[in-house]
């Protein structure tokens, strides 16, 4: 299991970085973190001719505040650094939750957000917080920067709409409505593991955000179950996201499994939520 | 049976010690010596491309692109090696019994996924696994087996041509009147119960480095082996050597569970290799190998029955055992050891007298099953203490109450089991009340009540087992085997700077056996724990030894230990009743000093060793030439084993919507006889636990229908984490010492055997209401989720 | 651009340079190259936990991180923690409470704890089994390991 020969390159800015990810004909690939991209390597299932390391680009890390009460994080940003930050355990307690089930402390340490919301694990927290916190990831190419939205942003299973020679700079997160109540749930048998299910949701009132990850080929925000709250509360939205949701089998769960587990998580969740929304 | 009372281990002062281990040192600080760490100079790195079918025959092998890539010193297939080593297979004298060769590299067809094809030498491993890339492989692939239900029918298609059926194995055993039992049984349950494959999973994976020695011809090799001894004697054959022309060392060995218990084909490819190319060679296998290709574990279904009478006595017993042993029949157990297992041990520590079983061990398209920790005896435990309950829930008896009326009890030892097995006096019933007291059974059981009311799912499990330990000639661990694994060897030497050295056949892979028999060494001798430097897994230390296997590590070691200390004692007496003049009776030695008694005449050891063999003139020469040496060697056979009994309770907790199962107590009652360091005994146990945890609710290796190995990483492959695993309570009884030296039991299998059946059985106690029987394991959460559903569907 | 790459890192207080492929695992780097074979390997996928080192101070997994990606760093191995001859705390409380058996995890152990006695207040017993979840041991249960790692932060807290 060692990784077939590559060719390496340390990019300086992220104008360097996005040159040499053009210049390879879609080829390049950016490693960050690697805490998922050396394990492919190792087993060999992935053939990349070029890596561009762009650890070393100054600024591309950080958490900081914006103008209207929310936060930018930058993609090189640790999931370390985001589970310890002051500022997300405040205004975020989801993610600041969601964290401490990504991996274990020695991949949060180097696993990075750009990547994770980059390799667009389904069943990853971070990209489901995404779509949960109504996030917009900044992202630059060769030609022109933009913004976009989580929801727009995960198209299948690993798959974006970033270009070959996008990368991702940072992650935009408006803030939440004061006294919002969060819940956070995610099932695996091990703990660390991937989900096997997971859902968070924020409650404010009667509008409920769900968001859902390892329950289906893209994190989801469920919009059906959203709805389902707000007419007819907490059975309604079990009931609606298990028939919104398309799982599919694996070693760990079958699709069957998983859509029920969906359906308890959203419960306890949204319960959780609700509670702390009145708190 | 008593101990032989000439050998003084009524005070023992180290022997039940907690004494630290030696071998800390050097592991916690990164100075240990495992076969990864192993260079030498121009060493080459071998790497295995190994079958993506499951069952084909090879057309074609094209090496050439991978020999010629810069860096690649040798390519070699089937056929290469077949020119450089000798054939062989594991034989055995069981009657029923087929073996098959054991190609070390695939020719002509491949039998499973994993299995070597090709190997690459090269100038690292990262050239080697890109020239495995470059080798082009012609498949046919032909009918895979998979359902040993269904390759064991007589029109099925055959693994091996040259044998009669895919049925490697089949016995019998019979005693009694099996159908009349059940004929007059006021309960019977039954099941097909299915226990499924696993993998042993060391954390070092296994690994080979030979070296080859120009002028002495000769080779060593460094492997991972909890078998030095066999697997130099096979080798010794296998490339036509005598013994001093090949040495196997183990060096610390990152765990081995029973996975690292056969010769593999890896060791002989290196040997060969090394052997031609006249170079060193290391091959270290990455956790995909490993996964794909160390002795799988267990794999058996098991129809059985059993029948009660009203007052809860066992009236009969039958099982038909069909165990999947893959592709091979492993060398040196054969494709019987696990499965025969599962049927000798069947009727464990309770009271049979009618009992009929038929095992067949069956050859499918997966990797060879070997022997894992426990060996057959958690499938054994897991049907019988399955069924007990099952039963007892029939006639509405506790299950704690079930098996207290039928253990044997202390009165009626020695005590043939139906299956032949012969149990010698150990706390059968104190295991069980004790272990039902630590955790507190009855208010465990108003507590349960409790939870139900709550509409929570809680249940306790039991077990009891009794296990065969230290086997010695009486009964081959593997009978009809051409291994001894019935004796140990052990030299002591006290040399001219006066230390001590013991010299044993056995080898490490975690058990601190380099504390525990310099303890029990230290002890006999008269000398400090830290004075004796022991010797393990070297085939040139001991003219014959064979390994650490099947709980025998302290019954062996410390018995063969025993004999060659006390011997080496008699020694220093002799010599020091002359230098110290004073009788024999009289001398005195302890913690490093000889002295006579009552007296301050003392001397060390160290200046005892140096009157003898340096200052000549102070020993006479009669003396000298009576003596020779401050050495002797011993081999120690217990003969007949002894037995190893426990009981394990626990809780569980089955959250009623996401069907995780959490446990929450977890207690071990044994008798191990005497225990030789509580640290030691203790952290067997929890170690054998958290295994028989992985094994009741989350490892499995599955195939699918074309032979594919879906679980080939440690993400697919799950095995606890320090989460998982509870904290537990490890009670030892020393109730009554059994026959062997020193009165020690084996314990390393234990855990892992009980485990499963009580986690099976708290499971099933939890859902009780739901009228759910656990016959089926790993109980993953998908597992319960499926039985859960039908169940409440109907 | 295959070439090899020059690096300099700073291994346990030593600087050392080398030219290395890009491919090569800093797990190899550390074991192979300069010869420190505590590290250990045990899955090269990052489940296992046993190649856990510290790099500029956080535990990372070796086999998950290039060897290029150290170049500048401060990187620590079990070799820094203490010799046999003279262990250090978190070393002598494993030892004390037989938190090793084969030894072929504890290397990641003892790296992991370090970096979490450093991070988490480790209130309870939960807190330590999980920060110690990323790393399998398959000989000792746990047990004894949380037992360790409890004294260790007994130590830290003056307890
Ligand atoms: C054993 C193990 C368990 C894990 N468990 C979990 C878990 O439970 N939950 C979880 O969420 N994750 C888990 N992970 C994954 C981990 O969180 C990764 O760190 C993360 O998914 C990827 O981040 P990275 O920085 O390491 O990315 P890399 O591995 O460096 O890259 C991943 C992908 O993203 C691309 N990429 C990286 N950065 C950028 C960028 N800025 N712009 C564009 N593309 C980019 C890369 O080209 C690559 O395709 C686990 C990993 C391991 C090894
Ligand atoms: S070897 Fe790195 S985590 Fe297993
Ligand atoms: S001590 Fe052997 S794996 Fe942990």
């Amino acid at each position: 299991m060692k990784p077939a020969p590559f060719a390496y390159v340390r990019a300086a800015s992220i104008e360097d970085a996005v040159a040499a990810l053009a210049a390879s004909d879609g080829l390049a690939k950016v490693i960050a973190g690697g805490q998922s991209l050396v394990p492919m390597l190792n087993f060999r299932l992935v053939d990349v001719p070029l890596f561009v390391d762009i650890n070393g680009i100054e600024g591309l890390s950080g958490v900081e505040e914006t103008p209207g009460g929310g936060l930018r994080i930058g993609a090189l940003t640790r999931h370390f650094e985001l589970e310890a930050s002051p500022l997300v355990r405040d205004r975020y307690p989801v993610l600041h939750e969601a964290m401490k089930h990504v991996a274990h402390l020695a991949i949060r340490n180097r696993g990075t957000i750009g990547g994770s919301l980059s390799h667009a694990d389904p069943a990853a927290e971070l990209p489901a917080m995404s779509v949960l916190l109504d996030a917009n990831i900044a992202a630059t190419g060769p030609t022109s920067k933009r913004s976009i939205a989580a929801q727009d942003f995960f198209e299948a299973p690993l798959t974006t709409v970033l270009a070959p020679d996008e990368i991702v700079t940072a992650v935009e997160l408006p803030p939440l409505p004061a006294g919002a109540g969060w819940g956070f749930e995610e099932f695996s048998q091990r703990r660390g593991d991937f989900a096997v299910a997971g859902v968070a949701a924020v409650v404010e009132q009667d509008v409920a955000r769900i968001a859902v990850f390892g329950v289906h080929d893209t994190p989801l925000r469920a919009v059906g179950a959203e709805q389902a709250f707000a007419s007819g509360g907490v059975d309604s939205a079990v009931d609606a996201l298990r028939s919104e949701i398309e799982p599919s089998d694996d070693l760990h769960g079958s699709a069957d499994y998983r859509r029920h587990l969906a359906g308890v998580l959203c419960k306890r969740a949204l319960e959780v939520a609700s509670k702390r929304a009145r708190a | 049976m008593s101990p032989p009372d000439d050998i003084d281990l009524t005070r023992p002062k180290l022997v039940g010690a907690k004494v630290v281990r030696r071998e800390d040192p050097r592991l916690l600080s990164g100075a240990g010596n495992y076969v990864a760490d192993i260079k030498r100079h121009g060493m080459l790195h071998m790497a295995f491309r190994r079958s993506d079918h499951a069952h084909a025959a090879i057309r074609n092998i094209d090496t050439k692109a991978a020999l010629a890539l810069r860096g690649v010193v040798a390519v070699y297939t089937g056929g290469d090696i077949a020119e450089m080593a000798n054939p062989y297979q594991a034989t055995s004298r069981m009657k029923n019994y087929q073996a098959t060769f054991i190609p070390p590299l695939a020719v002509g067809r491949v039998r499973y996924v994993g299995e070597a094809v090709v190997a690459v030498v090269a100038e690292s491993r990262y050239v080697a696994e890109d020239a495995l890339a470059l080798i082009e492989i012609e498949y046919e692939p032909l009918v895979v087996l998979i359902d040993p239900e269904e390759a064991l029918k007589p029109d099925a298609l055959k693994l091996h041509d040259d044998l009669d059926s895919n049925i490697l194995a089949e016995r019998e055993f019979i005693r009694g009147e099996v159908d009349e039992a059940f004929e007059n049984a006021a309960a019977t349950a039954g099941e097909r119960f299915h226990f499924t494959r696993t993998t042993p999973v060391t954390i070092e994976a296994r690994a080979a480095v030979v070296e080859f020695d120009k002028g002495g011809r000769s080779l060593t090799l460094h492997c991972t082996t909890q078998i030095p001894g066999i697997v130099r004697d096979k080798l010794s054959e296998i490339f036509d050597l005598p013994g001093p022309r090949i040495r196997v060392i183990a060096p610390d060995v990152g765990g081995g569970f029973g996975g690292k218990t056969s010769l593999y084909s890896e060791e002989i490819v290196a040997c060969a290799a090394s052997r031609a190319l006249e170079k060193p060679v290391k091959w270290v296998s990455d956790r995909m190998e490993d996964l794909m290709t160390t002795g799988h574990a267990f794999d058996e279904v098991v129809y059985a029955d059993i029948a009660i009478a009203e007052d809860g006595a066992i009236l009969g017993l039958k099982a038909d055992v069909i165990g999947d042993v893959g592709a091979y029949s492993i060398y040196p157990w054969t494709a019987t050891i696990e499965p025969v297992q599962v049927v000798s041990f069947m009727p464990g520590p309770y009271r049979i007298e009618n009992y009929a079983a038929r095992v067949r061990s069956v050859a499918t398209n997966k990797t060879l099953t070997g022997a894992y920790r426990g060996v057959g005896r958690p499938i054994s435990v897991f049907v019988m203490d399955r069924l007990l309950d099952m039963a007892a829930r029939k006639i509405g008896m506790d299950p704690m109450e079930i098996r207290r009326r039928n253990l044997i009890n202390d009165n009626e030892f020695p005590y043939k089991a139906a299956s032949g097995l012969v149990w010698d006096k150990s706390a059968f019933q104190a295991c069980l009340r004790e272990a039902a007291d630590g955790i507190g059974y009855d208010e465990l059981r108003h507590e349960q009540q409790a939870a139900r009311a709550e509409g929570r799912w809680v249940g306790i499990g039991v077990a009891s087992y009794a296990e065969l330990t230290g086997v010695g000639s009486r009964i081959a661990v593997a009978p009809g085997m051409p291994i001894n694994t019935g004796t140990e060897t052990c030299n002591v030497a006290i040399d001219s700077t006066g230390a001590v050295t013991a010299s044993f056949g056995i080898a490490s892979q975690g058990q601190g056996m380099e504390t525990t028999l310099a303890q029990v060494v230290a002890e006999v001798l008269g000398v400090k724990v830290e004075d004796v430097d022991v010797i393990l897994g070297d085939t040139s230390a001991v003219s014959h030894g064979t390994g650490t296997y099947a709980s025998r590590g302290a019954v062996f070691g410390g018995g063969a230990g025993t004999l060659a200390a006390k011997a080496v004692r008699e020694k220093i007496v002799r010599v020091a009743g002359h230098l110290l003049e004073a009788a024999e009776e009289d001398i005195e030695t302890g913690d490093g000093n000889v002295w006579v008694k009552g007296t301050d005449r003392a001397m060390t050891v160290r200046d005892l060793a140096r009157a003898l063999y340096s200052d000549m003139g102070r020993v006479p020469k009669e003396m000298r030439d009576e003596i020779d040496n401050l050495e002797a060697t011993k081999v120690y056979d217990p003969f007949f084993g002894t037995t190893t009994a426990a009981t394990h309770m626990c809780l569980v907790e089955i959250d009623a919507e996401t069907y995780k199962v959490e446990i929450g107590k977890y207690i071990v009652v044994e008798d191990c006889g005497r225990v030789i360091n509580p640290m030691i005994a203790d952290g067997q146990a929890h170690g054998g636990v958290a295994q028989g945890i992985g094994v009741a609710l989350m490892e499995e290796v599955i195939h699918d229908d074309s032979g594919q190995v879906l679980t080939a990483s440690l993400v697919d492959y799950v095995v606890p984490s320090a989460v998982e695993v509870p904290s537990m309570d490890v009670i030892h009884v020393e109730a009554e010492l059994p026959g062997t030296i020193g009165g020690f039991r084996g314990l390393g299998e234990g855990g892992t055997i009980g485990a499963p059946a009580c986690i099976a059985n708290a499971i099933s106690d939890a859902l009780n209401p739901l009228g759910i029987e656990i016959t089926e394991i790993p109980a993953t959460p998908e597992r319960l989720f499926r039985l859960i559903e039908a169940a409440r569907n109907s | 651009m295959m070439d090899r790459i020059s690096i300099s890192v700073t291994v346990n207080g030593t600087v050392h340079t080398a030219e290395v492929e890009p491919r090569l695992l800093l797990a190899d780097f550390v074991r192979e190259t300069l010869d420190l074979t505590g590290t250990h390997v045990g899955c090269e996928h990052g489940v296992c936990g046993a190649c856990t080192i510290l790099m500029n101070g956080d535990s990372v997994r070796s086999c998950l991180t290039l060897a290029v990606q150290a170049d500048g760093a401060e990187v620590e191995t079990v070799e820094s923690l203490g010799d046999a001859e003279n262990l250090g705390p978190l070393q002598k409380a494993f030892r004390d409470h037989h938190a090793l058996q084969c030894g072929f995890c504890t290397p990641g152990m003892l790296m992991t704890a370090t970096d979490m006695l450093r991070k988490y207040s480790l209130e309870t017993d939960d807190d330590i089994r999980d920060g110690l979840s990323g790393n399998i041991c398959r000989c000792t249960g746990y047990q004894h390991i949380v037992d360790a790692v409890r004294a260790a932060r007994d130590e830290r807290d003056g307890r």
